[in-house]
């Protein structure tokens, strides 16, 4: 059994293709906009949260003001309680498990901090070698700390930004891949879509010639055909007009005249006519003439406006046994209330 | 049922804040947690905290880079129980004045730690008080920007309505 021949479908094929290429181009954006750029945003963003500021920079800065407060009042209790607050917050932010574990500075100062929270609590005498031991040491291993996390954070930030260049680069790479495959898509779509409407108006070209008669360009037998049996009905008159002694008019002047006679007949007849009638040629030198008719009288005055028309032409036969001109015979006829 | 003691100094708070006023900071008391709603204050005893923790498991603390024992308290409980029900929004005060402000916490996994490897832990451990996840899912521990919503040293919390 064979399949029947449906052209849309190739054509909703490529559309289908087209389309699905802009959408998958308008998800891609679309999830670049939703999920990865606040990625990013959170990535840089740490400002105000826990670790905005680094751990080890907030502990020095409790260290340093420790300091400050011994160094300002060393003997004062209210001064070494303040300060054996700081260093408490000093301690608690130091202690980091990633800082114990990557800076072994980390170990011995939190021991030292911890030696000098002791003297300040049970009482003991504070000197300055113990502030140089248990609190610069510290800072010094904070400040180590500091500088080699923002050097760690420079080169993930880098990394970060590398990565997301290339994926920025990945992503518009993709985009224009899926944005040429579209267009090309859309291409095929629209060159089928011409391809079709081409075919089309060449079918219909062709269906036009296969019904007009080339020599004279009305149209032929099966023109009147169609045009009969597409016609709303009501009253049609047809006339059918006949050149009498053509083969003679041939064989005396040749077939070129005789063909110019043709297309001079249906000239008269068309001029006799008007717009309102459609020519036909049946064949040879037979024409028909179809037009709406309403009576008898109707067909019987065009019938003879058209043999007078013909008789005035007085177009000139030299082979002809009765006469100088060329004669007609012409008859009409009704065709009433016709159906398809 | 829980055991926790608690004591409104609503008649006492202006005398509580002149002192708080003039005291220094390591003459405040560590072995409080304040409670505020809009004019409410309520002051919880950490040592009563301590008794009422009844949740105990064992995780990779991440700002320890090792497994710790953990007690605590389910941190939503505590809150429907002083607050009524769970605020939209804790604005929290840190011993290390550190203030933030964070929704969210209408989930049983937030544990108020009272304890760390069977001890009370102190400002010296980030204490008295810290707020932790029980389950922090498939976040990688390395990397302590997944964890900044945790709470530590906390001094205060008020409800935002």
């Amino acid at each position: 059994m064979v399949k029947p021949h449906r052209p849309w479908r190739r054509h909703v094929h490529w559309l289908s293709l087209s389309l699905m290429s802009f959408v998958a181009l308008m998800l891609l954006i679309a999830y670049q906009t939703r999920w990865v750029y606040p990625e990013i945003h959170a990535y840089f963003s740490q400002s105000g949260n826990l670790t905005g500021q680094q751990l080890a920079t907030r502990a020095r800065g409790y260290l340093q003001e420790g300091l400050d407060q011994l160094l300002s009042s060393p003997d004062d209790q209210e001064t070494r309680q303040r300060a054996y607050f700081q260093m408490t917050l000093a301690y608690s932010l130091f202690d980091i498990g990633l800082y114990r574990r990557e800076y072994d500075c980390t170990g011995p100062s939190l021991a030292a901090m911890g030696e000098l929270m002791d003297r300040l609590d049970n009482g003991s005498t504070v000197e300055a070698y113990h502030l140089r031991e248990s609190l610069l040491e510290p800072m010094r291993c904070l400040t180590q700390i500091e500088m080699h996390q923002l050097d760690r954070r420079s080169e993930v930030t880098a990394e970060f930004v590398e990565q997301t260049r290339r994926h920025q680069g990945q992503v518009l790479a993709g985009s224009l891949v899926i944005f040429v495959l579209g267009l090309g898509f859309w291409s095929m779509h629209e060159m089928q879509r011409r391809r079709a409407a081409r075919s089309a108006r060449e079918s219909l070209e062709w269906m036009t010639r296969a019904l007009r008669d080339p020599l004279t360009g009305v149209g032929n037998r099966s023109a009147m055909q169609d045009d009969v049996r597409t016609s709303r009905g009501g009253s049609l008159g047809l006339l059918l007009v006949d050149i009498d002694y053509f083969k003679q008019y041939n064989d005396s002047l040749g077939h070129p005249d005789g063909d110019r006679l043709l297309r001079r007949l249906v000239q008269l007849i068309e001029r006799a006519l008007g717009n309102e009638a459609s020519l036909y040629r049946m064949g040879g030198d037979e024409f028909a003439a179809l037009f709406e008719c309403r009576s008898d009288k109707a067909l019987g005055d065009i019938c003879r406006h058209l043999v007078e028309a013909l008789r005035d032409a007085a177009l000139p036969h030299p082979a002809h046994p009765h006469s100088d001109s060329v004669t007609f015979s012409v008859g009409g006829g009704e065709i009433q209330g016709w159906v398809r | 049922m829980s055991r926790m003691v608690f004591s409104c100094r609503l008649s006492a708070l202006g005398l509580l804040s002149a002192a708080l006023l003039v005291a220094s900071p390591v003459a405040a008391d560590t072995d409080e947690l304040i409670l505020l709603d809009g004019d409410r204050e309520v002051v919880l005893s950490l040592e009563a905290l301590r008794e009422q923790a009844d949740v105990e498991f064992r995780f990779y603390e991440p700002y320890l880079t090792e497994e710790a024992d953990i007690r605590g308290l389910v941190f939503r409980d505590l809150l429907q129980e002083h607050f009524g029900e769970v605020p939209e929004q804790l604005h929290f005060e840190a011993w290390d004045d550190y203030e933030v402000t964070l929704g969210g916490w209408d989930d049983p996994n937030w544990i108020l730690v009272t304890h760390q490897n069977g001890e009370p832990i102190s400002l010296r451990n980030r204490g008295p008080l810290r707020l932790v996840e029980r389950d922090y899912g498939n976040r990688d521990p390395a990397n302590l920007r997944n964890f900044n919503d945790w709470v530590w040293m906390i001094r205060s919390i008020e409800a935002v309505w």
